[in-house]
């Protein structure tokens, strides 16, 4: 494989004696200051999380949901498609034998571990079922402990699509 | 008087032995004629129509598998016409599959998908509600369960039934269509061979209840080795992985093609036999029942040693290598202790069949006897009699007769939790028989190598590691 070479920037003179360039960065900071303090009432920062953010479209890639059937039965069917695909290798997945006559398989356990996740919507894209969505609109997840950032099956059962999001 | 003819394949001037089965010869060359029924152990059926080749002077593409090899021929394994007319028999196949691979086990080794995947991409032309229906997780016994609509209707299974084990128990039943596989009604599959079907069945119309749904088959590792349930050795391939936060495990062992040994087969117990390397493992090393480091232990055992050589009896048993049984021979000889392979409780005579399955159950007995390691009982009864230390090396012969220790000091090797621990003044763990390398001889003086693919988290060393350890500790002493 050939090599290519790409010239550094900030080689010159200007350049290396910074100077001009944090005047200039100055300079928009002193213009956005004068602004707002002549009027704050358009700023674009928020007071979160006073202020909750009203712009999360329907494509924001939240915290995951696992979705229900009809018949508000578990729509996944442990096929492991998610955890193929995942780059982050956060799914965990224990399939079992399905006996409600629905399908043959489900998951016996479906966790993942938000700390690990990049929420990148690859699983979302693998999962031939349509069973797992990041539509919940939650796009903030605290807790105090590493082990309470694991999503179980339940709780990704019990997440629901955004109300703020059309329907489907 | 010569065999040997020249044919063409795809442009290409080969020679090839005359009469052989045309399929046989392009597995030879590397070539990947796409088939259902053909298994070269069940030889020729002629009814998925998978294999088509085209031959120049017929008029219609032929069966590779029902097709001799006669001088002069002209064969085409590619081209537009030939790969339309497999396209058109893969479709007529997935006509009423129900095409469930997210819940089929088979999915990642199924031939059904290779194909599809290497040259299907049509649109399907029949609405799903139209499938035939059939039933579905149905329990064959030995472990087999079968999926009637993921059938392709092959009848490798029913000849292998038929042919191989000779127990007859799978047809087929209805026409057309509805045509299924199923057992007789109220039987159950009896062979003590019945889960080769699983390896058989080109897609997942026949799986592995014990493998059922533990893994997708895509995450697996795979190393060759042998089966130890007993003294034929079957060549197999082990299936492990380790799981993220966890352990490396095995979950499944399948039959390795092998010709000096096994055939294309195994029988279920051997296969069934990976649950042992996982279950019921030693992990602590310990002197007089109280856990101590692997190093403690060592340098007790060495103390022992180098204290009594000429009290001490060293049992070995037929699951050691090649390899380890030489060192502990070697360390006999230029050590004045004795050696014992006594090992009876291994035989099992209810276990040998006319198949596969001998009576000797540990696979390496051959390789003690050519290292003519005694196993004569008089023998070792005399020794263990006079000797005051007995050095117990994976050999189960105590499992049931700890009374035999009394007034003895006791060393045992084992990678196996078993009873004889309590009675032991020193334990130590070592590596299983197939998280370690070596060769092993079986009952028909075949000598065959393992590779060990396995690590685990926490890896107990091997016999021949801590051997070592415990020449060079006595070495320091003297
Ligand atoms: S969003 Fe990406 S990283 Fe997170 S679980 Fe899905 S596939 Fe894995
Ligand atoms: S969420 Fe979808 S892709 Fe993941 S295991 Fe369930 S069915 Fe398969
Ligand atoms: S069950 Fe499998 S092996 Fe038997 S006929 Fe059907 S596809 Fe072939
Ligand atoms: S015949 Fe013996 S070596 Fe072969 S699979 Fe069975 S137990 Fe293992
Ligand atoms: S493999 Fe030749 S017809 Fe089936």
């Amino acid at each position: 494989m050939g090599i290519k070479t790409v010239k550094r920037h900030g080689d010159t003179l200007r350049d290396k004696l910074y100077i001009p360039a944090i005047v200039s960065g100055m300079k928009t900071t002193m213009r956005h200051f004068v602004t707002n303090i002549k009027d704050n009432s358009n700023l674009i920062t928020k007071s979160y999380p006073e202020v909750q953010p009203t712009d999360i479209t329907d494509r924001y890639r939240g915290v995951h949901r696992l979705t229900k059937r009809e018949d508000d039965s578990i729509s996944c069917v442990a096929c492991y498609m998610c955890a193929t695909a995942c780059p982050a290798d956060c799914m965990f997945i224990e399939a079992t034998e399905r006996t409600d006559g629905v399908d043959e398989k489900m998951p016996a356990v479906f966790n993942i571990d938000l700390l690990e996740c990049v929420f990148c919507g690859y699983c979302v894209e693998a999962c031939p079922c349509d069973a797992i969505r990041m539509d919940t609109g939650i796009f903030s997840f605290v807790a105090d402990q590493r082990k309470d950032f694991i999503l179980s099956k339940e709780a990704l059962l019990a997440n629901t699509r955004s109300k703020d999001f059309s329907d489907d | 008087m010569s065999n040997i003819v020249n044919i063409v394949i795809d442009g290409k001037e080969v020679e090839a032995e005359k009469g052989a089965v045309l399929i046989d010869y392009l597995f030879k060359q590397d070539i990947d004629i796409p088939h259902f029924c053909y298994h070269p152990a069940l030889g020729t059926d002629g009814n998925c129509r998978m294999c088509m080749v085209e031959i120049e002077g017929s008029k219609r593409p032929q069966i590779s598998c029902d097709t001799p090899v006669k001088e002069g021929m002209v064969v085409r394994t590619q081209g537009e016409n030939i790969e339309q007319v497999r396209r058109d028999i893969l479709e007529l196949e997935l006509i009423n599959h129900p095409v469930d691979c997210p819940t089929c086990d088979q999915a990642g080794e199924c031939k059904l998908q290779d194909y599809y995947m290497a040259g299907g991409f049509y649109e399907s032309r029949l609405e799903a509600e139209s499938k035939v229906k059939a039933k579905k997780a149905v329990d064959l016994g030995k472990n087999v369960m079968l999926d009637q609509e993921r059938c392709v209707l092959c009848t490798r299974c029913t000849r292998f039934t038929d042919e191989i084990t000779h127990t007859n128990e799978l047809g087929i039943f209805s026409r057309a269509d509805h045509s299924v596989i199923s057992t007789f009604p109220g039987q159950e599959l009896e062979s003590d061979y019945s889960m080769n079907i699983v390896d058989l069945c080109p897609v997942g119309a026949l799986t592995s209840k014990d493998f059922r749904f533990n893994q997708r088959v895509w995450f697996l590792e795979s190393f060759e080795a042998i089966c130890s349930g007993c003294s034929k050795g079957c060549s197999i391939h082990v299936d492990h992985k380790k799981e993220k936060y966890k352990d490396d495990q095995i979950f499944r062992f399948r039959p390795r093609e092998d010709h000096d040994v096994n055939g294309y087969f195994i029988c279920d117990d051997g296969r069934l036999s990976y649950k042992d390397e996982n279950d019921n493992r030693l992990n602590d090393a310990s002197i007089n029942q109280e856990t101590v480091s692997t190093k403690e232990a060592l340098t007790n055992i060495a103390d022992v040693l180098t204290a009594n050589p000429n009290d001490t009896l060293l049992l070995v048993s037929p699951f050691l290598s090649n390899e380890e049984l030489a060192l502990i021979k070697e360390y006999t000889l230029n050590n004045g202790t004795t050696l014992s392979g006594y090992s009876p409780q291994y035989y099992d005579e209810s276990f040998a069949d006319d198949m596969l399955r001998t009576s000797d159950r540990s696979p390496n007995r051959a390789g003690m006897m050519a290292l003519r390691i005694n196993e004569n009982e008089k023998d070792f009864n005399e020794l263990l009699s006079q000797k005051k230390v007995i050095v117990v090396i994976e050999n189960s012969y105590f499992e049931d007769k700890a009374e035999l220790f009394k007034d003895k000091k006791v060393i045992l090797f084992s990678s196996k939790d078993t009873k004889v621990k309590e009675f032991a003044n020193t334990v130590l763990p070592v590596a299983s028989f197939l998280e370690k390398d070596g060769s092993y001889t079986n009952s028909e003086s075949v000598t065959q190598h393992i590779k060990s693919g396995i690590r685990k988290n926490a890896p107990v060393g091997t016999l021949t590691s801590l051997w070592k350890a415990i020449e060079s500790l006595s070495k320091e002493k003297a």
